[in-house]
């Protein structure tokens, strides 16, 4: 429940007025109000709205007007609610849209009431763009030619992850070399056995060996490396990796509150101010949350 | 499954036939008495602002609130509250529909509800009430029973129907039909947690007495406290236009619109014996002497 205080002056709402139609002279010839008028309202707060002259206002009915003290109120409606959410089967309504509205976008429309599935699926799409192979560390080699330049033994999965993730080299010639990151490694056996002409899983980079990127470096200065373009193919959205459910609220959790988590992006660099500190931070670590808390030397809060 | 909440807050625009205010007054605040809680029709004293295009629609949020003078003209404190409007009934029936016997819920008579706020029983329209309890049985301190109540979920004309369960335990359940009388409400919380499955709320036993109060607004309690000096008042006394009549010592202070705000008699008290002054006295006039008009006493 809102609370709110005033303090009014009924000062505002006294009549201070006095018409001289209610003046008379008394017996001793002075000029006093006649305190009996019905126009006398002198110090007084009228029920109804009177004018200077002690004359009742009316209103476009002729009838009186009631004088009230005014006050502004500003009322609100909170709606909250907190609860367990749960996806639902449901079948939609027959009633969907023909089209979706004009420069529909799911992500910005979100929900939309009446939308078929088809209306949020994407159709796949190549995303490429040049960088500087200098930063990516995942493929490597321990071997040099007389030229310095490293020899890749092609399909060498370097991955640490070699059941699941492909990182290596599928194709190596004297002017580029083309090597995938992050592929699925059934994906580039059959690449390999020639089963299929392209892997589109992973990010796939070309460096290469004569060609040069120029740039400027954050001091400013001209810097050049080997120009390597990248890609990766989208599978987007399709019937196989999306669905519409409901969001269902489940009537039992209804009041379930739970303990607020602050989360914040304000770190405390604590620094290491002497030999102890890093094992200070060790002994503040009581659960698996606290190592991610406490990540990088850090104290986020 | 997903932990998410949703909240908003919004301008209300209820009906003023929703809306029940009460006051009360205390001329200070060492009144050891209890407070006694006085009604307001809400449709007298309180006015809803309609758009500016459109004096049908309502803006929202915006209410004038209109205190009598008549009631609200006194020095002192008045507590003003307002808050949603109060259905007092009694439970006629707790039962399940007999299509859904999971579904449980308060069955209300329409009949016993005052024929102006019947409509609110009308199929959907009690979604969101509150429902607040009595005790069953009564004269034994606290008539309500306090910290307990249930948001109804949905409401529906119902036909009570006598369904055998096997033995003499014969026991109603409703069927949804607009020609009836009986108001079916489902409450919530009403089902069982799934970690305590026998475990049902308590949602009232028939014949119980409850209050069921609509959710348009958040009530607002407002505390006036009416004085008889503020800033304006007092920067008279200060700033504005004053004269002493030198003839019979009245001292006259106006308001900002030159109307007599205060009269003083002016006068000295001597000893009767010597003529010696002893004060200097202003005292306040309470029959105002109506010659001291300033426009009168300036136009020469």
């Amino acid at each position: 429940m809102e609370y709110i205080r005033k303090k009014i002056s009924l000062e505002n709402y006294t009549i201070r007025s006095i018409p001289k139609s209610i003046l008379i002279t008394n017996a001793e010839g002075k000029t006093i109000i006649d305190e009996s008028n019905p126009k006398y309202f002198y110090g007084k707060i009228p029920d109804y709205r009177v004018d200077s002259n002690g004359d009742f206002i009316l209103n476009s009915f002729g009838q009186k007007i009631l004088n009230t003290i005014n006050i502004d109120l500003y009322i609100t409606q909170d709606i909250d609610d907190m609860g367990l959410f749960t996806d639902k089967s449901f079948v939609p309504s027959n009633a969907t849209l023909p089209f979706p509205p004009t420069n529909f976008n799911s992500f910005s429309y979100g929900r939309l009431a009446g939308a078929p599935l088809n209306f949020y699926l994407t159709g796949s799409n190549t995303l490429t763009g040049n960088t500087d192979d200098g930063y990516l560390n995942q493929v490597r080699s321990y071997r040099v030619d007389t030229n310095g330049n490293a020899i890749y033994v092609p399909f060498l999965n370097t991955s640490d992850d070699s059941k699941n993730l492909f990182n290596g080299v599928i194709g190596e010639s004297l002017n580029k070399t083309i090597y995938k990151i992050g592929s699925n490694p059934i994906e580039v056996s059959q690449y390999q056995q020639g089963a299929i002409s392209e892997i589109n899983s992973g990010v796939e980079f070309t460096t290469y060996k004569k060609k040069y990127t120029k740039a400027i470096d954050e001091y400013g200065k001209n810097i050049s490396f080997f120009k390597t373009e990248f890609k990766s193919n989208s599978g987007g959205w399709d019937i196989n990796n999306e669905s519409l459910s409901a969001i269902i609220k489940k009537e039992e959790y209804l009041g379930v509150v739970f303990k607020p988590e602050v989360k914040s992006v304000v770190f405390i660099n604590r620094g290491v101010a002497d030999i102890f500190e890093r094992h200070a931070i060790l002994s503040e670590l009581k659960t698996t949350n606290d190592i991610d808390t406490n990540r990088g030397g850090k104290v986020r809060i | 499954m997903a932990t998410g909440n949703y909240g908003t807050i919004r301008p209300a625009d209820v009906s003023v036939e929703d809306v029940e205010i009460l006051y009360s007054y205390t001329p200070n605040r060492e009144l050891i008495t209890s407070v006694e809680l006085l009604s307001l029709d809400p449709a007298e004293v309180l006015i809803p602002v309609t758009t500016p295009n459109n004096t049908n629609e309502i803006l929202g949020g915006l209410y004038t609130l209109k205190l009598p003078t008549s009631v609200f003209g006194s020095k002192g404190f008045y507590s003003i509250i307002i808050r949603p409007k109060e259905i007092r009934t009694t439970i006629q029936d707790c039962g399940v529909l007999i299509d859904n016997q999971d579904v449980k819920g308060l069955a209300f008579d329409m009949n016993q509800i005052p024929t102006e706020l019947q409509n609110r029983f009308e199929n959907g329209n009690l979604v969101g009430y509150r429902i607040e309890y009595l005790k069953e049985v009564t004269g034994t301190g606290q008539d309500k029973i306090q910290n307990l109540f249930r948001i109804i979920t949905s409401n529906n004309r119902a036909l009570p129907i006598t369904q055998n369960q096997g033995n003499d335990n014969a026991s109603q359940a409703y069927t949804f039909n607009d020609n009836s009388t009986t108001v079916f409400c489902t409450l919530t919380p009403s089902s069982a947690p799934s970690i305590k499955p026998n475990a049902v709320p308590f949602i009232g036993n028939p014949l119980q007495g409850v209050i069921i109060t609509n959710t348009f607004f958040n009530p607002v309690m407002l505390e006036i406290e009416m004085v008889e000096y503020d800033d304006e008042s007092l920067a008279y006394a200060l700033y504005s236009n004053q004269t002493k009549s030198l003839d019979d010592g009245i001292y006259t202070i106006y308001n900002f619109g030159n109307q007599i705000y205060k009269q003083y008699n002016l006068f000295e008290v001597k000893d009767q014996f010597t003529g010696k002054p002893l004060y200097e006295v202003r005292e306040q006039k309470f029959t105002i002497d109506p010659t001291k008009d300033f426009d009168d006493i300036t136009n020469f």
